[in-house]
């Protein structure tokens, strides 16, 4: 039983050492086959397992927590893609530190140098959020093909990208943490085809049509064709 | 901590217009959801009306925790099925949408437009657009069709929405509504009041989630139960809820032939080892729901054609052996038939069952039915039956009508086989296999919804619009219910409540809805009862036990029930407690139509 009398910690975010940053067993997530894996050191991404996305939508929040202290999927750097397709399917959407090649978001950022670009040291992409334009520029977000920049214009007014919750040098993935189905995974990339850069609705449309191979719009034959042919 | 603050949306469909209204006050009295929903029924809709009036209300209600813990949103208005008061429970993503829209009070709707409209919602943009070119299509092309206008001329794909089919176009009384393709209002007949505002579909989309007062206390529950959430309900997750059914088969808690059998052959089949072998494609779960315990299914080949949806345990089991289907092979293609036609499944499977034994009986003859051969399990002639119903042709123009009405309107001796509690149809759930189901079936003031519904705890549960599923696993992981629901509500709201204001709210909400109800005509001692068949007949169950209801003994735990429920022993409110809780201004009404009540 949780002690639900304990007292919190302030208001505004800090760590979440007591919850977040604990072994599986602590969390609760006990027996065989939930021990954690080793977090990766050096380069590593977020490799979503899209065919296990339940759409509880737990990482956005989880996210906007970490970074920003509310509760706000608009301002989550993991986006959940929920399709009809035409069985309701989710789909996560996460930046995959792609190799120096193919960021297109850094070679297509307008300034110079770049205020979106990759920290070798840290291992994972940066925003200068005081000079990075908006909205209004979008740059980076047409160029990459998943569509991952996001903006948040009423408050947070720049390119939102995942950092792999790095702080001070530790990183931390809590949407990994809290995904309930295991759709989340932090590795190291073996091979380049591990980055996936698949813009959601092409996953959803490859989930539909490898599990069941129906007409996008046709899910149940009219009754007459069944009855009266 | 700054206190929550609670906004209704108020759309009025005959003058066009919107309206927000401040409901903090109303909210910390009855939290919203199904409470908040009775007591907007009582002030705004005038006793005795028809429900397909245009003063009835639509009232589509969340709680303060939706949002950040399940995404239920609960549909409120008089029903047409029953003319008590009518609600519904809708899961999926709608409910959390509407919070983030910023009406964390809930949407509102009144009136009735002159023509068909559809509502689309974006935070504060609220627009009434036609929807001439959608009325009368099917529940899931609708939806589709909404999906593909928001993300082309809006650019975003997350648009929830929630529609009617024709059935709630013709105003069939027992239309629901549909979010998803699998999520349903079902019960009660909401669709029907949504169809008679003209309203095909709601659109909605938020992006501004509620400031809650203490987001690092909330985040930290969220994430321990989160972790500690995920063995339970591993079953459900697997197999979905048909999960119960071989136990329940087995013990003759579920119906059989419209109630005449206690154990058939065919019970076998409804095993969901076969269902999850044979048809199950993935899981899917609401927005921020751990369970995951929606299992959808599809099925390929011919002749039935392609086909998905979902079943659980009411509408697979009112598709089942109550109308002497085998197994889940045909129901596959069933479940999804009747919802894309907008009805409710266990209601019409209940209607089904009840014309079958009558033309079994001779009492419907085949004429009556336009030459429909409805013999027990014939899919063909179901089908047929359920789309003169959706569209109110021949004979389905009077089943439409419920079983409340249509058995009075056809008549010929055949009232005695409507299995009927109120109006609502008892189909999954066989009341001689348990007493304690039968008497929870038989006292719910808004007539039998799933077993246990009636209880003040569920009320309370629906109130802040959680889920029974997580029900459970939150008493796993966090203890009793007043515990959670006091801590989250105080992290949420900023409000300071203790248990024994909780025990407070949990009376207040359950009086409030049996009130409106009483109000409407329900008479506790009355209508509390079962069909006679319960009580006369004996069925055996699989293991040869002889299975009846005792009037004496089912009086008793009725009795016995109220008593647990806070109620006289005649299943009246008791005076002082009204008084007490600030439910003075129904003691009028009541005395007019119960008497004195101390």
């Amino acid at each position: 039983m949780e002690d639900l009398t304990k007292p919190t910690a302030g208001s505004k975010p800090q760590d979440y050492s007591p919850t977040m940053n604990s072994p599986s067993a602590e969390r609760g997530k006990t027996g065989w086959g939930v021990e954690d894996i080793p977090f990766p050191d050096g380069v590593a991404y977020i490799q979503a397992r899209w065919d296990l996305c339940i759409g509880c939508g737990a990482c956005e929040i989880a996210c906007s927590m970490f970074h920003y202290g509310v509760i706000n999927r608009e301002l989550s750097r993991i986006r959940i893609y929920r399709y009809q397709t035409p069985l309701p399917k989710s789909v996560q959407n996460v930046c995959v530190q792609c190799s120096s090649e193919e960021r297109e978001c850094e070679k297509a950022c307008p300034l110079t140098p770049p205020a979106i670009y990759y920290d070798a040291e840290l291992s994972h992409m940066r925003v200068d959020i005081d000079r990075c334009l908006g909205a209004e520029c979008s740059q980076c977000k047409e160029a990459c093909s998943a569509d991952i920049p996001s903006f948040y214009p009423p408050s947070h007014n720049y390119s939102i990208v995942c950092d792999l919750c790095e702080k001070k040098g530790k990183r931390r993935p809590q949407c990994v943490e809290i995904c309930p189905s295991y759709a989340l995974e932090f590795l190291k990339p073996r091979f380049p085809q591990h980055l996936e850069r698949i813009h959601p609705d092409e996953k959803a449309e490859w989930l539909s049509k490898r599990l069941y191979p129906l007409a996008k719009d046709t899910i149940q034959k009219p009754l007459k064709d069944i009855w009266e042919s | 901590m700054a206190e929550l603050n609670f906004k209704m949306l108020e759309v009025d469909l005959t003058r066009h217009k919107t309206n927000v209204i401040d409901v903090t006050e109303d909210v910390r009295q009855y939290l919203g959801g199904r409470g908040l929903g009775a007591k907007l029924l009582w002030d705004r809709v005038p006793p005795g009306i028809n429900p397909l009036d245009p003063q009835n209300i639509l009232y589509f209600s969340v709680g303060p925790l939706t949002g950040f813990l399940g995404s239920v949103v609960n549909v409120s208005a008089k029903s047409p099925l029953t003319l008590l008061r009518g609600q519904s429970n809708m899961n999926g993503h709608f409910g959390a949408e509407m919070v983030y829209t910023g009406y964390n009070g809930g949407l509102l709707i009144t009136g009735k437009s002159n023509k068909p409209v559809y509502l689309l919602i974006r935070d504060n943009d609220i627009e009434i657009k036609d929807a001439s070119h959608l009325w009368g299509k099917l529940n899931l092309e609708t939806q589709f069709s909404l999906k593909q206008e928001s993300k082309k001329h809006l650019g975003d794909q997350n648009f929830r929405v929630a529609s009617i089919g024709p059935a709630g176009e013709n105003l069939v009384s027992n239309a629901d509504i549909c979010h998803d393709f699998y999520h349903h209002a079902a019960r009660l007949g909401m669709g029907a009041v949504m169809g008679s505002k003209n309203l095909k579909a709601i659109a909605i989309r938020g992006t501004r989630p509620p400031t809650y007062a203490d987001p690092q206390k909330i985040f930290q529950l969220l994430t321990t139960f989160f972790g500690k959430a995920y063995p339970h309900k591993a079953k459900d997750r697997r197999w979905g809820h048909t999960v119960s059914m071989p136990r329940r088969y087995y013990e003759g808690m579920e119906g059989i032939k419209n109630k005449q059998m206690g154990w058939d052959a065919i019970c076998d089949l409804s095993n969901p080892v076969l269902l999850e072998q044979g048809y199950k494609v993935w899981n899917d779960s609401c927005t921020l729901c751990p369970v995951s315990c929606k299992v959808p299914y599809m099925r390929r080949e011919p002749p039935l054609g392609p086909c998905a949806g979902e079943l659980r345990h009411d509408n697979a089991g009112g598709w089942n052996a109550n109308v002497m289907i085998p197994g889940y092979e045909t129901q596959v293609y069933l479940t999804p038939f009747v919802d894309n036609l907008g009805l409710d499944n266990e209601d019409v499977s209940g209607v089904v069952a009840w014309v079958m034994e009558c033309y079994d009986k001779g009492l419907i003859t085949r004429d009556d039915l336009d030459g429909i051969d409805l013999t027990w399990g014939n899919l063909e002639a179901i089908c047929k039956l359920i789309t003169k119903i959706a569209y109110r042709e021949g004979i389905g123009d009077v089943l439409a009508e419920g079983l409340k009405f249509a058995p009075q309107k056809i008549g010929r001796g055949t009232e005695k086989y409507a299995m009927t509690s109120k109006g609502v149809a008892i189909t999954s759930y066989e009341p001689r296999g348990s007493i304690s189901e039968a008497v929870e079936l038989a006292v719910n003031p808004c007539g039998e919804l799933h077993g246990g519904r009636g209880h003040p705890q569920r009320v309370m549960l629906d109130s802040l619009t959680i889920c029974t599923f997580l029900r459970e696993p939150l008493r796993e992981v966090f203890g009793d219910v007043a515990e959670w629901g006091v801590a989250m509500l105080n992290a949420a709201c900023g409000w300071h409540l203790s248990k024994k204001d909780w025990a407070d709210l949990t009376h207040r909400v359950a009086l409030m809805e049996r009130c409106y109800s009483i109000r409407e005509g329900y008479l506790p001692q009355r209508d509390d009862t079962l069909p006679n068949r319960f009580f006369e007949e004996v069925i055996h169950n699989k293991y040869g036990k002889p299975l009846v209801l005792d009037q004496a003994k089912f009086q008793e735990q009725r009795a016995f029930h109220y008593s647990i429920y806070g109620l006289k022993q005649d299943g009246t409110p008791q005076r002082e407690d009204l008084v007490r809780l600030g439910l003075d201004f129904v003691i009028p009404d009541l005395e007019r139509l119960l008497g004195n009540l101390d």
